[in-house]
């Protein structure tokens, strides 16, 4: 028998609370007048008819190629940082290293953890920012500040990763007498590396529209050129360096799939 | 070698032929009074066995009768609740290094236990892993150490070409080989498996049995199995022990388990309810 659930507990009450949470956000935000502006829905029109006639000039496709490059080399140049970063945090977080003395287990595995945490909870504008103001307007503040979150995130993941590996390889390579670090090299690691190498493609690909994103604050690359062609209201610029950065995150999609296929069937 | 009349057999139960004729006298595993419980049942109860160099020992009986727990305590993997076990005159329950405990026990499960994304190589060389340092192990990913060992292991399994193939590109009967050289090259005094030949055809059966049984040969070496098929226990062993509700049931030359002390063994206290299992 299961006890009677509180009417507090049960899913219809939170759908309904969530439900009146959402009327009473929509009625009280203040839209500051019509929810468009007078001539909005003249220039959404415009922005949207643009789509169909990219600038398509080979000076602007130039420009499209070169700041395509420099999010990219941003991109991979932070993921290879948070890459190096997380996975050495990211094996202390699992306890993959702990030793027979467990008394240095907890304190270590915490302390990555924490780590990781810090490095997650600040979100990448907020670093670029303090990097930007630290260390001026160059690609390396970018790249740190992408790299650092990118570590906690990946250094996360990879915890959960090599702690999820069980199973008969990791009781079978303990019982023929290997260490900790022994099982983590020959079975936790080459067990999860598929999963650990397509999960970071995947954020290989976040970091490419976080590295455009940084443009904002200053850093050249698509979302720069973005913000230009925007000002100059060249909508037609925008939806090329769009269809850019489409191509760019579906190139590192296909790329990561070749990957992650290769490694399943070699 | 053994006096006339008495059989290789009576030595090794006994530990000693007649007219004082030690022959490999001490013994290479000792359960002494051993008890293990899980929450629910009693999986040992006060089981007592003397195990001796160059015996091949199968134990038989129904499932949850107590083999595979009997086989983990072995192993050092699970500490009994009282008594004690003792490998090679090292009590189990000892704190071991794992160096001492890999070279005193070593294990073969059912389960294609090895890892399937390593190369051959690295699963068998495995069996090293007790006797090797961070370094060591470090090294050996790009430079496999002991490689002639391992090299040498494979080629008694009959499958030295697949040294460098991805483990997981192996059948099932080839995986089960490279399990064996690992153990081969772990090379612990007392070989434990844990149903070696429940889920694989007659045929392969024979194989697996014959590769299990050669690790005995010769060097002071001891296999104890969980069996179920009376005619490979005949064929391949040399001592039978059945086992049910944690108890002994019977200690016998492997010769004297014939189908029917088998059966009386599943049906005991049973004859009215429980049909055979097979």
């Amino acid at each position: 028998m299961r006890p009677a659930r509180l009417f507090l507990e049960s899913p219809h009450f939170l759908t309904l609370l969530l439900l009146l949470a959402v009327a009473w956000s929509v009625t009280n935000l203040d839209w500051g007048g019509p929810i468009l502006h007078t001539n909005g829905w003249q220039s959404a029109l415009t922005l949207l008819l643009a789509g169909f006639m990219p600038d398509l000039s080979p000076s602007f496709l130039l420009v499209c190629l070169r700041a395509s490059w420099q999010t990219l080399a941003i991109a991979l140049t932070s993921m290879t940082i948070a890459v190096l970063i997380g996975l050495p945090l990211g094996i202390l977080a699992s306890g993959g290293l702990a030793t027979t003395d467990s008394r240095f287990q907890m304190p270590v595995k915490v302390g990555a953890r924490f780590i990781l945490g810090a490095l997650r909870s600040i979100h990448e504008l907020v670093w670029a920012v303090l990097l930007v103001a630290a260390i001026g307007l160059s690609p390396l503040a970018a790249i740190i500040a992408l790299g650092l979150p990118y570590a906690g995130i990946l250094g996360r993941i990879y915890a959960e990763f090599l702690e999820d590996v069980q199973g008969e390889p990791l009781d079978a390579l303990r019982s023929s007498g290997a260490s900790t670090v022994q099982t983590l090299m020959y079975g936790r690691l080459p067990m999860c590396l598929p999963d650990l190498i397509s999960y970071t493609f995947y954020r290989f690909e976040c970091s490419i529209r976080s590295a455009a994103i940084l443009s904002f604050v200053g850093i050249r690359g698509i979302g720069y050129e973005i913000q230009i062609s925007l000002g100059d209201l060249l909508f037609g610029q925008v939806w090329t360096l769009l269809f850019v950065l489409l191509a760019l995150v579906a190139l590192v999609d296909f790329w990561s799939g070749r990957v992650r296929h290769s490694l399943l069937t070699s | 070698m053994n006096p006339p009349g008495v059989g290789l057999e009576d030595v090794l139960r006994n530990g000693q032929g007649p007219a004082g004729d030690f022959i490999e006298a001490s013994p290479l595993a000792v359960v002494d009074q051993v008890t293990k419980s899980y929450p629910r049942v009693t999986a040992l109860s006060s089981v007592s066995l003397t195990i001796y160099p160059g015996e091949r020992v199968a134990l038989v009986g129904p499932s949850g009768g107590g083999k595979t727990t009997l086989l983990s305590l072995l192993s050092g993997v699970l500490q009994p609740d009282s008594g004690s076990l003792s490998v090679a005159g090292k009590t189990l329950e000892q704190k071991l290094s794992r160096r001492e405990l890999s070279s005193m026990v070593g294990i073969i499960h059912q389960q294609l236990d090895l890892v399937p994304q390593l190369p051959v190589v690295h699963n068998v060389l495995a069996g090293r892993f007790g006797q090797w340092g961070m370094f060591r192990s470090f090294l050996s990913m790009v430079w496999p150490q002991d490689y002639t060992m391992a090299a040498t292991a494979l080629e008694q399994m009959g499958i030295e070409d697949k040294i460098r193939e991805r483990t997981s590109h192996l059948s099932g009967g080839e995986q089960q080989r490279v399990a064996i050289a690992r153990t081969i090259v772990q090379a612990p005094r007392l070989v434990l498996a844990d149903e070696p030949v429940s889920s694989v055809d007659p045929g392969r059966a024979q194989e697996i049995l014959q590769l299990l049984t050669s690790l005995t040969e010769g060097s002071g070496r001891a296999l104890v199995a969980s069996m179920h098929t009376p005619y490979l226990v005949q064929q391949f062993f040399s001592r039978a022990i059945g086992l049910r509700d944690g108890q002994v049931q019977f200690d016998i030359a492997a010769t004297e388990l014939t189908p029917a002390i088998q059966s009386d063994l599943y049906n005991l206290g049973h004859q009215d309810t429980d049909p055979p299992w097979h």
